[in-house]
């Protein structure tokens, strides 16, 4: 995979990773217009695109779009399930996630993306070895600093 | 030492978990009270872009005053390296804040170089002068007794790492294959994927480990170095053929149900287990009848089991036919590979028919007939409403084009091309127009015109060769005088009558055509 988008209706940007080294405003160009050309897509058209060079699969998830490059192999509909199994990873860690979840806590859902796809390909484990990986990242950020839980409800 | 850890961690949550609870709906509550919630919140607030713009820039001078503040704890930063994180994704920059990220993945404790490192891997490229500083950090976690640590070094290194360093950490990554915990295996085979892919020749000599990793008990691990594998046999196939029986084996086994029901994905185990293996043994049977024998069975097999009708099953299956024909062909699955490309044309669902169309197109060398089978669809496509279908038929119809039908088929891609804005396929559209039209065109007037009809979309993008090429034609000519005189003076005609029409906008290299055409031919 060459880069994943995840972005609103509006077109505001959620999520970005890329697994190719482009320059900063090669990036900003591309997701500019790509971004445009997933927009003007209707709904009963197909979900992948080619697009300059790359082949593009989207997936639209209520308000949000789930984008990804990959190079010409025809690994469209296999895409398709790996945007699928990052959102059933972040629906199961987040508990029902919607957009919300994902703006405010980008950085976690970096964290779950990273742990699922490494360097752009698929880690195949399962969604529980997944999940249970961030977890326990996540209970060592708690042992270590147990003050955190205090100072976010407010109390120091 | 890593039970020791693990029976600690499974303690915990009974002390936290009154407090909040790890990531879920508690976690979201916790940020809407953030800094980061804070500012989204804010933009959000905001109706113009103008607005946004000042918001966020002053943001982002408050924070490069507290990144830079002696008085700001790691905690701190941390906090601002996500809204830093934040400002950038929306397209502003944040490169003052990048050397902070560095070190926060160097000094902070966990929670905080997790973040560290993420912002590292968002912010930096490969080959960011920064990025050196990082070589230190890693080298330290990778050799650290906290596993987590451990982790995080080897994520960041398959995401980023500059590629003279490589053999600072190769020693110890290597000796990380051999480590006791599934999780940091499969890591390090990862981190050495990405090393053969910014530098093969500095991972030659462990090559014998990349099949200890292709043997390795725990799945997840095995998975990893097919990825390794597969760019390996892509380069060179005939070096691994020995391998073949060990990849039919893995798949027999997959398809057959064999590994931990964890590993199924909606009831279909394993699917991108299963269609790296499909990849890999459609390089390795190509051409060769003795190592496509081999696979016959398991390929069989797999069309077979793929009866669900789920997404990830179709994936399957196409990923079968392909590498069905690309191995020495065996008719029985021919056959069968046929059947499946005939179902996803005919399917409604429109993504199964586009890649039935794809698939066509990639057989019709082997199989022509297939297409006539299905054309019905395919003029029914051409017509279709959604433009990627109709490209992709004009893809399908370009390589089935003869004499007979090239004068519609060049006149549907004409017709596309006048709707079309991207320049990528106007350019790519423009140089099968041509050279359909060099190859079969029935006669000189329907040529002239059609190639008109070409420079004039096509225009200043198109490739040179097209009007080089062109010009070179009439200049030879064709075997037959008088032929070519017609064809000359068509040409000529038909530019003369061109250039006569008023508040008309023709390409630059048109004209070049036009007007070498007519002072070069005109006697």
């Amino acid at each position: 995979m060459q880069f994943m988008l995840l972005f609103s209706r509006q077109g505001k940007l959620r999520l970005q990773k890329w697994y190719v080294p482009l320059s900063d405003k090669e990036k900003k160009k591309i997701t500019r217009e790509l971004v445009q050309t997933v927009l003007a897509r209707k709904p009963k058209m197909c979900t992948f695109l080619e697009w300059r060079d790359l082949k593009i699969v989207y997936k639209r998830y209520a308000s949000l779009y789930f984008c990804c490059a990959i190079e010409g192999q025809d690994l469209e509909l296999i895409t398709l399930e790996i945007i699928h199994r990052y959102v059933e990873l972040l629906d199961k860690y987040f508990g029902s996630v919607c957009e919300l979840d994902i703006i405010f806590n980008f950085e976690k859902a970096y964290f779950i993306l990273d742990e699922f796809l490494l360097g752009g390909e698929v880690q195949e484990t399962s969604k529980k070895n997944v999940l249970k990986a961030i977890e326990q990242a996540d209970l060592q950020e708690e042992a270590e600093t147990p003050c955190s839980v205090l100072e976010e409800i407010g109390l120091t | 030492m890593s039970d020791i850890v693990e029976k600690t961690l499974t303690a915990l949550p009974g002390l936290f978990l009154q407090n909040q609870s790890v990531g879920g709906p508690a976690g979201v509550k916790a940020s809407f009270s953030s800094r980061l919630g804070g500012l989204v919140r804010g933009i959000t607030a905001l109706t113009s872009k103008h607005e946004e713009e000042k918001l966020i820039q002053q943001e982002l001078s408050s924070l490069k005053a507290t990144v830079s503040a002696p008085t700001t704890t790691l905690k701190m930063m941390k906090e601002c390296m996500v809204r830093l994180i934040y400002c950038e994704m929306l397209g502003y920059d944040a490169s003052f804040g990048y050397i902070h990220a560095i070190k926060l993945a160097q000094q902070g404790n966990l929670l905080e170089k997790r973040v560290g490192y993420l912002a590292v891997s968002l912010f930096l490229h490969e080959n960011h002068e920064l990025l050196l500083l990082l070589v230190n950090t890693v080298v330290k976690d990778l050799q650290s007794t906290n596993l987590v640590e451990v982790c995080m070094a080897l994520t960041i290194v398959s995401q980023i790492f500059p590629r003279e360093m490589i053999p600072a950490v190769l020693p110890l990554i290597e000796d990380k294959l051999q480590h006791s915990k599934e999780i940091i295996r499969r890591k390090a085979v990862l981190a050495l994927y990405k090393f053969y892919l910014i530098a093969p020749n500095q991972v030659q000599h462990i090559h014998i480990k990349f099949r200890k990793a292709l043997c390795d008990r725990d799945v997840g691990v095995m998975a990893a170095s097919l990825h390794i594998y597969f760019r390996m046999i892509k380069e060179n196939s005939s070096g691994y053929k020995d391998l073949t029986g060990s990849f039919v084996t893995i798949l027999k086994q997959v398809v057959g149900g064999k590994l931990p029901v964890d590993f199924n994905y909606h009831s279909v185990p394993a699917p991108w287990l299963q269609i790296q293996l499909l990849r890999i043994l459609g390089l390795l049977g190509k051409d060769d009848q003795r190592t496509s024998e081999l696979m016959y069975d398991v390929l069989d097999e797999s069309l077979r089991r793929a009866e669900l009708n789920h997404n990830v099953t179709y994936a399957i299956l196409f990923e079968c036919v392909h590498t069905v024909y690309s191995i020495y062909p065996k008719s029985e699955l021919l056959e069968k590979a046929a059947k499946c490309i005939g179902k996803f044309v005919l399917s409604p669902k429109i993504n199964l028919k586009y890649l039935g169309l794809k698939a066509l197109t990639y057989v019709i060398q082997q199989d022509p007939t297939l297409a006539l089978q299905h054309q019905m669809t395919i003029i029914e496509c051409l017509d279709h409403p959604d433009p990627i279908i109709k490209r992709e038929t004009l893809e399908l119809l370009y390589r089935i084009t003869n004499a007979q039908n090239v004068i519609v088929i060049v006149q549907k891609m004409l017709e596309y091309l006048h709707q079309s804005k991207e320049e990528y396929i106007i350019v790519n559209l423009v140089g099968k127009i041509a050279e359909l039209a060099e190859k079969y065109a029935p006669d000189n007037a329907w040529f002239i015109q059609t190639m008109n009809a070409v420079f004039s979309v096509g225009g200043d993008v198109m490739h040179p060769d097209i009007p080089n090429n062109f010009m070179r034609l009439l200049a030879e000519g064709f075997d037959d005088e008088t032929e070519d005189q017609q064809l000359r003076l068509y040409a000529v005609q038909s530019y003369l009558t061109l250039l006569d029409v008023e508040n008309v906008f023709y390409p630059q290299k048109f004209l070049q055509v036009m007007s070498w055409v007519d002072a070069s031919l005109s006697f």
